[in-house]
């Protein structure tokens, strides 16, 4: 305030605006009013207006209700031109804060039904789920539908809050390092869902990508992509189709940055003429009649063109209605600017891909020949087992299977537990599927799979992947004799029979794993006592034997005082393959059963599981 | 054979004599009650004692398999197959159990001619177990398809070296192996109809046949044929290509005229379950119309001797029944004018399965009538489809249908007691709720109750060997393919309009409550209408189960007064609080308890008066 110029010759002009309680706050500030308070726009926008104005001369003008035009700066000499441009300027900032106005009675009203749609189901499952408290899983129904209309409510409230910080210039983007494939693995793992739930074909289809490693702002973005799939999603019938596409190219003027070409595309309701241009503006939606009950704040456009603004880029839409809508978003990215560590490939080396989908058997195909690999292609899993039969006797493995999403014949886990088998432990089985890997993870390991690489599918991805599983196979020619390295990993064997235990103790140490043996069960459970806390890092546990059975054993170590006797890895070892002996192994606190005799692969699998391998050795 | 091998064999003929004794051998009913009682605790004796077998000497031998001598391995190769021998199919469980141990030694000691025979056999071993789940669409049963197709694809893979292979077996095996990657369903005909062409190919190529002069190639080449011959039953002609109809007909036309000539060699008729491909081939070329087809099979059916119950004779009497029902399904345009007759041919058909002798090959005809349960078309007016597979369960399936009758009962005791407390509980349920009378909604409640604990268990009847005949605890693949029961059941049911209503009990009653855990997924229980009584059949049928029919192959097993504390216990989670809440009143327990008793009487009565004849279809 100390800093106010005075200028007796000059007027200021601002609308003030009273709310219920009593409240003012300033909606119109012109350029006298700034000049003569000492403050920015935004400042004075956001300042009290009667603190802000404290030591002016000010008339006051009743405009309504609830608004008043202060007029800063008025003196006893004031001049008729003067006040006659002073009141052609309020008229226009009269004009401009009634449509503000109305934009916001309009906005309110838009915000005061969609907040009570989701607030009605919150109150009334809230209801009902009370009055059905000894019901579960009607509770759980209730509880269910509450989330997700909690969730709604809260993207109303944040797509709100992001258009007034673009709005009131308070939105910065941020420069970070981050990963393409990162990024639209993210949003596959968000609009996959919203597919699935309409049935909907949602395929997120990659193209030329030249730089996975970009710099900018990946929240923003994601918002940006997310928001136009979610969309099309939301605006295309249940069973219908939405591509989503991307690509790069190099952008000429801009010194390492890329273009990233973004489309997305659907056969949903699409968008009339009128409408096409109101698209970016804030609180439109489309009307509808096939879909209804599609919710939104109307924000969502209006935020993704202003993002895209933001960061340099371009978006455009095409539309007709009934047939579709197809939007384009061009983005300029910078690539980070350290080189790129390429992972070691068992160049030369060949590759079963097994794959029904030929788009994406090609694209593996490809992404595998670029790193020197030689892919074989197979579609049906009859194939695929009689050419690794022959491969094997002939003694020219590949050095992976990549098993894809689909088969002509069979599903693909049903291959890989069979390949698994046929193959041995050592064999590399990658899945590459677009399903979600945390629901079949548990069916995906015991069959056999090694390592899931998901789609939309980067070639980073699968090398880095690949080179994981293979690493040293390039050398050695093949994955025989290749054994994982679990040196400084402690294993407590538990079994009485001493040519058993021979097998069992040979085959773990090759894998480097200490191996401590014990001969029944008392002894096993006195083994761990007396050893220090986090000791063994997995048990095998025979279930039959003298003194103590397997079972005891377990039980009695999961009821030490210790922090390691919960979650000490307890694997049942027992020929004995009843579903009671499988349940009992579980009772007792053991987590896994492998059945005998001794499956070399599975067993091998499970350390793999369950104990972290060294690095490999240069 | 060890001799507790032969033991388990011995207790395992036992109980499968005892399992198919029907009575009554001029009992009266009380003593044909006090027999079955007494052979079904004679079969918990010999299973019990099988268990004990298998833990205390098959286990432990499997557990030191590396270190087996060669006489236990060949004792293991003997018994093994003895399980899995002609004509009676003893194990087909254990069998896979021992021959997938054997198969990971093969490779663990890189044997190649071992390994070739045990992928042969453990295939054959789950065709056994897959060739029963009959009329399953492949969506259900694809997995248990693939395993069995991957040994053999595996085994047949080493064909690339058939001339490095010098013994002949092993050429055999890899060569029946070839032949038998095309069993079972498949995605589509075509799939099915190329391998088995490419079979043929390989089997009549002179280079193959030079190799090995002694293997039966004859019998190979036929087989093929007849195998694709009897693919046109599974195929639909929508589906078919020319080619592949060109291929069926030239198998079709190798087998009928072989037929014709060893018929005429015996001096008998062709055999009809021969004569039926070569005129679908015909309609399915083009040659005739369906009307044409209908009426060929009509006059194959209609010429089928009712008294001649052998394999041609059950093909004639249900089989050929099974594919008219196909058809007419299929087109339905073509039923209204056949509706009587298709009558005729189900009364018929019933008063065949009562006539058909008791020692006879029962499981063969009863495999015939799974087909057709799978295809039965209701008439109005008509045999209903609940009484046709209530009639199967009862006289193919006797402990699936006493606990079936158990369940009926005790759901309906427990629906009576809601009713009394809470008349409107099941108005969820919309047929339930437009009933206004009291009286009669209450009839109508007991009455569902009734229907959906009586065929809740339907799907059974597709893996009835792991019910009715296992002598022990199912392995895990078992307990998967045991399953199957519930989605089974819902196909059945769901298609005829008079079971349609009792299809979510079959599908549902082995879901949670709270959704957590059971089976299967397609279950969904808040989008089930009829959600509250599929949680009643679910209580009872867990109550009945674990009290009794299931305990000896889940080895999950209690008294009721358990299995009512357990019940409780699971509140909310696998039962209906709703329901678990009256079970604390000793007398709804009670009342359960005396419904399994009475359900239990009235399925033995049906039984004695089905096998005294008293029942004429």
């Amino acid at each position: 305030m100390e800093q106010k110029e005075r200028n007796g010759g000059s007027m200021g002009h601002l609308v003030v605006e009273r709310d219920q309680s009593g409240r003012l706050r300033v909606l119109f500030a012109d350029e006298g009013a700034c000049a003569m308070t000492g403050l920015p726009r935004e400042a004075l926008l956001a300042a009290e207006p009667e603190q802000a104005v404290q030591g002016l001369e000010s008339v006051r003008e009743v405009l309504d209700s609830s608004h008043e035009l202060w007029i800063l700066g008025v003196c006893g000499r004031r001049q008729a031109a003067e006040l006659a441009q002073a009141n052609a300027a309020l008229e226009d900032a009269l004009k401009a804060a009634e449509a503000a106005n109305q934009a916001k009675s309009q906005f309110l009203s838009n915000m005061s039904h969609d907040i009570r749609t989701p607030m009605n189901a919150i109150v009334g499952m809230t209801a009902i789920g009370l009055s059905h408290i000894d019901e579960k899983a009607r509770v759980q129904d209730c509880l269910s539908k509450i989330k997700t209309a909690s969730a709604h409510l809260m993207s109303l409230v944040n797509n709100v809050l992001d258009m007034s910080r673009i709005d009131s210039g308070r939105m910065t983007l941020s420069e970070e390092p981050f990963s393409l494939a990162d990024l639209v693995h993210d949003i596959a793992v968000i609009v996959r869902p919203q597919a699935a739930a309409k049935q909907q074909s949602l395929q997120l289809e990659i193209g030329e990508i030249c730089e996975e490693n970009l710099i900018g702002d990946p929240l923003r973005l994601r918002q940006i992509l997310v928001n136009i799939i979610g969309n099309a999603v939301k605006y295309t019938q249940p069973g219908g189709v939405v591509k989503a596409h991307f690509s790069q190219r190099p952008a000429q003027a801009e010194g390492g940055a890329m273009w990233l070409d973004f489309s997305c595309e659907d056969n949903g309701i699409g968008m009339s003429p009128a409408f096409l241009e109101r698209v970016f503006l804030p609180f439109e939606r489309v009307q509808s009649t096939t879909i209804s009950k599609i919710e939104g704040t109307g924000l969502g456009m209006a935020i993704v063109k202003r993002l895209v603004d933001s960061m340099g880029g371009r978006i455009s839409v095409e539309s007709e209605e009934g047939k579709g809508s197809r939007f384009l978003v061009e983005l300029p990215i910078p690539v980070q600017p350290q080189g790129r560590r390429e992972p070691a490939l068992p160049v030369g080396e060949t590759v079963l891909v097994a794959e029904s989908l030929g788009g994406r058997a090609g694209q593996i195909s490809a992404y595998l020949r670029e790193g020197g690999l030689v892919p074989v292609h197979m579609a049906a899993g009859l194939d695929a087992v009689t050419w690794l039969t022959e491969a094997q006797y002939e003694d020219r493995m590949p050095c992976a299977l990549l098993l894809g999403q689909e088969l002509v014949d069979m599903q693909v886990l049903d291959v890989a537990a069979h390949v698994r088998q046929l193959a041995g432990k050592d064999f590399p089985i990658l899945l590459v599927s677009e399903v979600d890997w945390a629901q079949i993870e548990y069916r995906a390991t015991r069959a056999g799979v090694n390592a899931f690489v998901p789609c939309p599918l980067f070639r980073s991805r699968l090398w880095e992947t690949l080179s994981k599983l293979t690493e040293g196979a390039g050398q050695a020619g093949g994955t025989e004799g290749q054994e994982a390295d679990f040196s400084g990993s402690r294993v407590l064997l538990v079994e009485d029979n001493a040519l058993n235990q021979e097998i069992a103790v040979e085959l773990l140490e090759m894998t480097g794993v200490q191996v401590e043996v014990a001969g029944d069960g008392g002894q096993a459970v006195q083994m761990f006592e007396a050893a220090p806390e986090g000791y063994y890092d997995l048990v095998f546990m025979d279930i039959q034997m003298p003194v103590m059975d397997g079972y005891e054993a377990t039980r009695r170590i999961r009821q030490m005082p210790r922090g390691d006797a919960g979650s000490v890895w307890i694997v049942a070892m027992t020929a004995n393959a009843f579903v009671e002996d499988i349940r009992l192994s579980r009772e007792a606190g053991m987590n896994e059963h492998v059945s005998k005799p001794v499956d070399l692969d599975r067993l091998l699998e499970i350390l793999r599981g369950q104990l972290k391998p060294r690095p490999a050795k240069s | 054979m060890q001799p507790y091998q032969e033991e388990y064999l011995a207790n395992l003929r036992e109980i499968t004599a005892l399992s198919a004794w029907r009575g009554p051998e001029g009992l009266s009913f009380d003593g044909y009650a006090a027999r079955l009682l007494e052979n079904e605790a004679r079969v918990e004796q010999l299973a019990r004692r099988d268990m004990e077998l298998l833990r205390g000497q098959f286990f432990p031998l499997l557990d030191n398999l590396f270190a087996a001598d060669g006489a236990a391995l060949a004792d293991l190769e003997a018994f093994a197959a003895r399980l899995l021998g002609r004509p009676e199919e003893l194990d087909a469980g254990l069998f896979c159990q021992i021959r997938q141990a054997l198969l990971s030694m093969a490779r663990q000691n890189r044997d190649r001619a071992d390994a070739i025979r045990e992928l042969y056999w453990l295939g054959m071993g789950r065709h056994s177990r897959v060739s029963k789940l009959v009329g399953l669409e492949l969506p259900l049963v694809e997995k248990f398809v693939t395993q069995m197709r991957l040994c053999f694809t595996e085994a047949a893979a080493y064909l690339k070296y058939y001339d490095e292979i010098e013994d002949a077996e092993t050429r055999g095996y890899i060569l029946r192996s070839r032949a038998n990657i095309a069993l079972g369903v498949f995605k589509s005909p075509g799939e099915k109809i190329r391998l088995v062409k490419q079979t043929l190919q390989i089997l009549q190529d002179k280079g193959y046949q030079e190799k090995a002069p002694e293997l039966p190639w004859d019998r190979y080449i036929y087989m093929t044929h007849q195998h694709m011959a009897s693919s046109i039953s599974y195929s639909k002609d929508t589906a078919m290509s020319a080619e592949d109809m060109a291929n069926i007909m030239e198998s079709v036309y190798t087998v009928n005229q072989r037929q014709i000539r060893e018929a005429e060699e015996r001096g008998e008729r062709m055999p009809i379950r021969w004569v039926f491909p070569y005129r679908a081939i015909e309609y399915y070329c083009g040659m005739h119309s369906l009307e044409q087809l209908l009426a060929e099979i009509e006059k194959l059916m209609d010429a089928v001797d009712p008294g001649d119950f052998s394999v041609d004779g059950m093909y004639g009497m249900v089989s050929l029944l099974a594919f008219y029902c196909q058809y007419l399904q299929q087109y339905p345009e073509y039923l209204p004018e056949r509706a009587g007759y298709l009558e005729g041919l189900y009364r018929r058909m019933l008063a065949y399965v009562d006539a058909f002798p008791r020692d006879q090959g029962e499981q063969k005809l009863f495999w015939h009538l799974r087909q057709l349960a799978y295809t039965f078309v209701e008439i109005d007016g008509g045999l209903p489809y609940g009484d046709f597979v209530e009639k199967l369960m009862l006289r193919f399936a006797p402990e699936a249908y006493v606990h079936a009758q158990m369940v009926g009962e005790a759901a309906k005791a427990l629906c009576g007691l809601i009713m009394e407390d809470e008349p409107a509980y099941f108005d969820d349920i919309d047929f339930l709720r437009a009933v206004r009378d009291p009286e009669e909604k209450r009839q109508a409640v007991l009455d569902f109750a009734e229907g959906c604990g009586v065929f809740h268990d339907i799907g059974k009847i597709d893996v009835i060997e792991l019910f009715s005949r296992t002598s022990r605890q199912w392995f895990e693949e078992e307990y998967e393919m045991a399953r199957l029961h519930t989605s089974a059941g819902e196909v059945l049911l769901s298609q005829r309009p008079s079971t349609s209503r009792y299809a979510a009990a079959a599908l549902g009653h082995h879901a949670w409550y709270d959704g957590a855990h059971g089976y299967p997924a397609a279950y969904r229980r808040l989008e089930c209408p009829y959600r509250q009584m599929v949680d009643a059949v679910a209580l009872v049928d867990w109550l009945e189960n674990v009290s009794h029919s299931a305990r000896l192959y889940t080895g999950e097993e209690m008294t009721f007064d358990e299995a009512v504390e357990a019940a409780i216990g699971l509140e909310g989670k696998r039962f209906s609080p709703l329901l678990t809440a009256r079970l604390r009143d000793g007398r709804v327990a009670d009342r359960i308890r005396r419904a399994f008793a009475e359900g239990r009487q009235r399925a033995y009565r049906r039984m004695y008066e089905d096998a005294c004849g008293s029942i004429a279809g």
